[in-house]
């Protein structure tokens, strides 16, 4: 593809300075100056142009945080990251002010362009710049929220790994609790089984302090103990089970809120066609009533105009009989 | 890996629409939207590359004819995509006058000449909007690609150079060497955009000799001019790396007059022929009937189909024989339907389940099911759009065929081409309920161009026969003469091979229930035989000596002399553009496809087929009447 543009500018130069040569009015060429001629642009526009600009400037921000924020680095604890949990939120909070902010913008660009008074092509051209920048905004909408996927999973899994820990230590010391008649240990379950990220590091301990209090507590009998113990487990059994379906249903709810997503954006999308469908409706209705009345006026002028035919043929068929009786 | 003539048209016109920037890949940019003004010609080359929706995409917000009244849309950079001619160049300037702009990109489709960019110049001058002005291209896009194989060079303004125009007796010699002109300019943007030099191949003593001339010397010239050269090292290297240079071989099309006329019986050019494919798209008279209590009138409604190669059955059926067709539209449907009704049962068990909340086991596998039904609901959706619109257009083909009977011309046609005797040809062109009178000519040119010389009392009994049946017989006139002129008596020997398996195949189908209902119709199967043009490619490609090429003449621009007569004896070639001047159709586009598949078995064989324009039967028969009457 051949760039033309040096040898339209050479031209260009050749023509003017073939003009200058003539004696031409000079008023046209007085006005060229160094710098070009301000252009006026239309309100529309600018405001348009500075939307995007904000877009893009979120998208710069996200992009240049992104690589402290997910941390591909591990999930241990304890290793140092580069982010911590609070600065990861004032972003996320300032990337929500900034969506919203784009978002009134253009809702606000979009109200002043159909107020104003244009041609159709104009219009038209409008709608599509409009619908362009809106897309623009949700591709960087999804940037972010997939970084904040990223993230929210992170923690989940974090949560979970820390989870098991507990309950295989715990599990393991069950059977040497049943074995030892240890009631202390009760007293230890109930609070680990509600702390979740807890560190192991405290029922590491209770194991090696567990023989000493067998001979402490004498106010509760073996037998008692071990019906303590057994409604324990059962309380235990039915805690986590509990805690099982309600991270199933977590799941399962995350599920359905995808899907509702996906599903109120197709309401919406038929909400407009919807919405048409009714007026049309309405109007149909309207126009079929007025068609009614007007057919029956129709019929009751055709009733009319058929008394005055039938008047008419009678008053020719005496007119005639009188004249034959006259004549005859 | 090379990348087909039309992908690389596609970056281009990207490219331009892009303000002449490379096009990075990243979906991450901001939008910068513009308008975009075409021609007619500009139109011609945009629709069947890019869609509306790619359009948008790109950050077109408007695109406008240029002779359309626009209206004035301040701030909005323009891309102008326009032929320089000097209509259009006025046009422009009243643009730049009217200020209808902020700026304006100006691409022309081929190059401008010195003195029309000294009118745009002072035009600019005059209304003081140098500034405005940005950027000036050519483009050097001058042709239609329609496939990735094959490209045309002119839709909307085809009569300036149809074959009419090339053959008619009173053209002049000005309007000769306008025609040609257009002609090398549009082969030299081929070859400018693929960054390749060809080896040129023609025969001699027609069209195709000056075409081959002319491009030869463009092409010399700009290898020469080591400044603008468009095949530099840069471009090849960004194209492909394939180290043999392609072969183009000019053909005339007086080489072969019966493909044009011919009936056809694959998919694509049956669409062509009996449709009017035309830039890949297809209108179709539905007829809807509409109850009103004055009875049922049926209305007919036109329907626009696009058949492009973004369709995925499209791209598998077009080169396939019509039955076939048919049934892979049939099995399409029926896996449409099991899919549907997966949906359809999940849908039931949901209902059902959603009574019973305490299984909340069972709903963890529905609303998995769920999320993959919803998500591949759009595909669903689509698929079964394109399953409609090729029912649509195989029925509507279907009522075609059965109300002209053109498998019986069909069968007659190949046994003519194969040299059988044409007792019933007479039968066929008295019966009032075969087929149209263009039909009748059709078969009788054929019969007179390959099958076995008739005298005159036989062919004066013919068009006896022909006029009763309405058909207009200059254009038989013409065919003797060309037939005396061209010495092509060994022409219907090249058709040989050809011969047709009558199979009655209703069997099958009716027991499918399918609602094709093919009874009388009868399944041909094509046998696989080489049309003249691609004996000659195939010949050419493979240098194999054959009687007619003997004294094709050899261009090679990349020479330093220009001698034209001794082909130097190189490798079988890889790769080959095949150019019929005069017009061109489906039929030898299928024919030269299937001979590369063919061929390509263990080394790809590429060949691109293009001609000046895409004539169905009936135009070019009328092109012939128009002939024969000025005779």
């Amino acid at each position: 593809m051949a760039d033309v543009t040096n040898i339209f500018k050479a031209v260009v130069k050749g023509i003017k300075s073939r003009k200058k040569q003539l004696p031409g009015d000079g008023k046209n060429e007085e006005r060229h100056s160094i710098f070009p001629t301000p252009k006026h642009r239309g309100d529309f526009e600018v405001n348009a142009k500075e939307v995007v600009s904000a877009i893009t400037k979120l998208k710069d921000l996200l992009l240049k945080h992104r690589k402290d924020y997910v941390n591909a680095g591990s999930h241990l604890i304890g290793e140092a990251s580069s982010m911590t949990d609070a600065e990861r939120e004032k972003i996320d909070t300032e990337a929500q002010n900034i969506i919203k902010k784009c978002q009134d913008n253009l809702q606000t660009v979009k109200k002043n362009a159909e107020a104003e008074k244009v041609h159709p092509q104009v219009k038209e051209h409008r709608e599509y710049v409009l619908a362009l920048i809106n897309s623009y905004l949700k591709v960087v909408c999804k940037i972010y929220s997939e970084q904040r996927a990223v993230r929210v999973k992170r923690v989940v899994d974090k949560k979970r790994i820390s989870r098991i820990e507990p309950e295989r230590r715990l599990s393991r010391q069950y059977s040497r609790n049943s074995d030892t008649d240890n009631i202390s240990s009760n007293a230890q379950l109930p609070s680990t089984s509600s702390g979740n990220t807890a560190s192991p590091k405290v029922i590491q301990r209770v194991p090696s302090q567990t023989p000493n209090y067998d001979d402490s507590d004498d106010d509760i009998s073996p037998e008692e103990a071990q019906m303590f113990e057994q409604e324990n487990k059962a309380m235990y059994d039915e805690m986590n089970s509990l805690s099982e379906e309600i991270s199933k249903i977590q799941g399962k709810v995350v599920e359905i809120a995808s899907l509702q997503e996906i599903f109120t954006e197709k309401v919406l999308q038929q909400e407009e066609d919807i919405v048409k469908i009714a007026d049309t409706a309405v109007f149909t209705t309207e126009n079929i009533k007025e068609g009614n009345e007007e057919i029956r006026e129709a019929m009751k002028k055709n009733a009319g105009f058929r008394v005055w035919i039938l008047f008419f043929i009678l008053v020719l068929t005496f007119s005639l009989l009188f004249l034959d009786w006259y004549s005859g | 890996m090379a990348s087909s003539l039309r992908e690389k048209q596609i970056h281009a016109l990207k490219r331009m629409l892009n303000f002449n920037t490379p096009v990075n890949k990243s979906t991450n940019a901001e939008p910068q939207w513009k308008v975009l003004v075409y021609d007619r010609f500009g139109q011609d080359i945009i629709s069947p590359l890019l869609g509306v929706k790619e359009l948008r995409d790109m950050g077109v917000t408007l695109h406008l004819n240029l002779h359309s009244d626009r209206d004035a849309i301040t701030d909005v950079p323009a891309v102008y995509f326009v032929m320089p001619t000097d209509d259009n160049v006025q046009r422009i300037c009243r643009d730049l006058q009217n200020q209808l702009y902020d700026s304006y990109y100006l691409n022309f489709i081929s190059a401008i000449p010195r003195q029309k960019l000294e009118d745009l110049a002072s035009a600019a001058i005059h209304c003081n909007s140098v500034p405005q002005v940005s950027r000036v291209f050519d483009q050097y896009l001058n042709f239609i690609s329609l496939e990735d194989d094959m490209f045309t060079l002119r839709h909307q303004d085809r009569d300036s150079i149809s074959y009419y125009s090339i053959n008619r007796g009173d053209v002049r010699d000005t309007d000769m060497e306008q025609i040609m002109d257009t002609i090398v300019d549009s082969l030299f943007s081929v070859f400018v955009t693929l960054g390749t030099i060809p080896i040129i191949r023609c025969p001699r003593g027609n069209a195709a000799e000056m075409v081959a001339e002319r491009l030869d010397k463009k092409l010399r010239e700009n290898l020469r001019d080591a400044r603008n050269s468009f095949f530099t090292a840069d471009s090849v290297q960004a194209g492909q790396f394939s180290f043999q240079r392609p072969l183009l071989v000019l053909l005339d099309r007086n080489l072969d007059i019966a493909t044009m006329l011919h009936h056809t019986w694959t998919y694509q050019a049956l669409s062509h022929d009996v449709l009017n494919l035309k830039l890949n798209r297809v209108e179709i008279e539905e007829a809807s009937e509409v109850k009103s209590p004055g009875g049922v009138r049926p209305t007919k409604k036109k329907k626009a189909y696009d058949l492009n190669t973004s369709d995925r059955f499209w791209q598998l059926q077009k080169g396939n024989p019509f039955p076939t067709v048919a049934e892979a539209v049939q099995e399409e449907l029926d896996a449409y339907r099991t899919k549907e009704d997966e949906v359809k049962t999940l849908k039931a068990a949901m209902g059902i389940e959603g009574e019973d909340e305490s299984a909340i086991s069972m709903l963890s596998d529905n609303t998995a099911k769920l999320t993959t039904a919803v998500s591949s609901l759009p595909e669903l959706l689509e698929q079964k759009r394109l399953i409609d619109m090729h029912t649509n257009v195989a029925t509507a083909l279907l009522d075609q065929i059965k109300s002209r009977k053109l498998d019986v011309y069909f069968e007659t046609e190949e046994k003519l081409m194969s040299k059988a005797t044409l007792d019933n040809l007479l039968e066929i062109i008295s019966d009032p309920e075969a087929g149209t009178p263009d039909d009748k000519l059709r078969l009788f040119l054929i019969a007179l161009i390959c099958g076995p010389t008739l005298n005159d009392a036989q062919i004066d009994q013919y068009c006896v026969a022909l006029q009763g049946a309405n058909c207009d017989i200059a254009a038989i006139s013409y065919i003797r003469r060309w037939k005396s002129y061209t010495k092509m008596t060994a022409a219907p020997s090249q058709y040989g091979g050809g011969g047709t398996k009558t199979v009655n195949m209703f069997s099958k189908l009716m027991s499918q229930g399918s609602q094709f209902f093919m009874e009388g119709v009868k399944n041909l199967v094509i046998k696989k035989h080489n049309l003249p043009a691609t004996r000659i490619v195939d010949a050419l490609m493979e240098m194999k000596t054959m009687q007619d090429i003997e004294d094709y003449r050899y261009f090679d621009p990349k020479l330093l002399r220009a001698d034209s007569s001794i082909p130097r004896s190189r490798s079988p070639f890889q790769e080959a553009y095949v150019f019929v001047i005069g017009g061109g159709n489906y039929i030898e586009y299928q024919n030269l496809v299937d001979y590369a598949k063919g061929k390509s078995t263990n080394v790809p064989k590429k060949v691109v087929y293009g001609c000046s324009d895409l004539s169905n039967a009936s135009e070019f028969l009328k092109q012939l009447g128009r002939l024969g009457q000025e005779m």
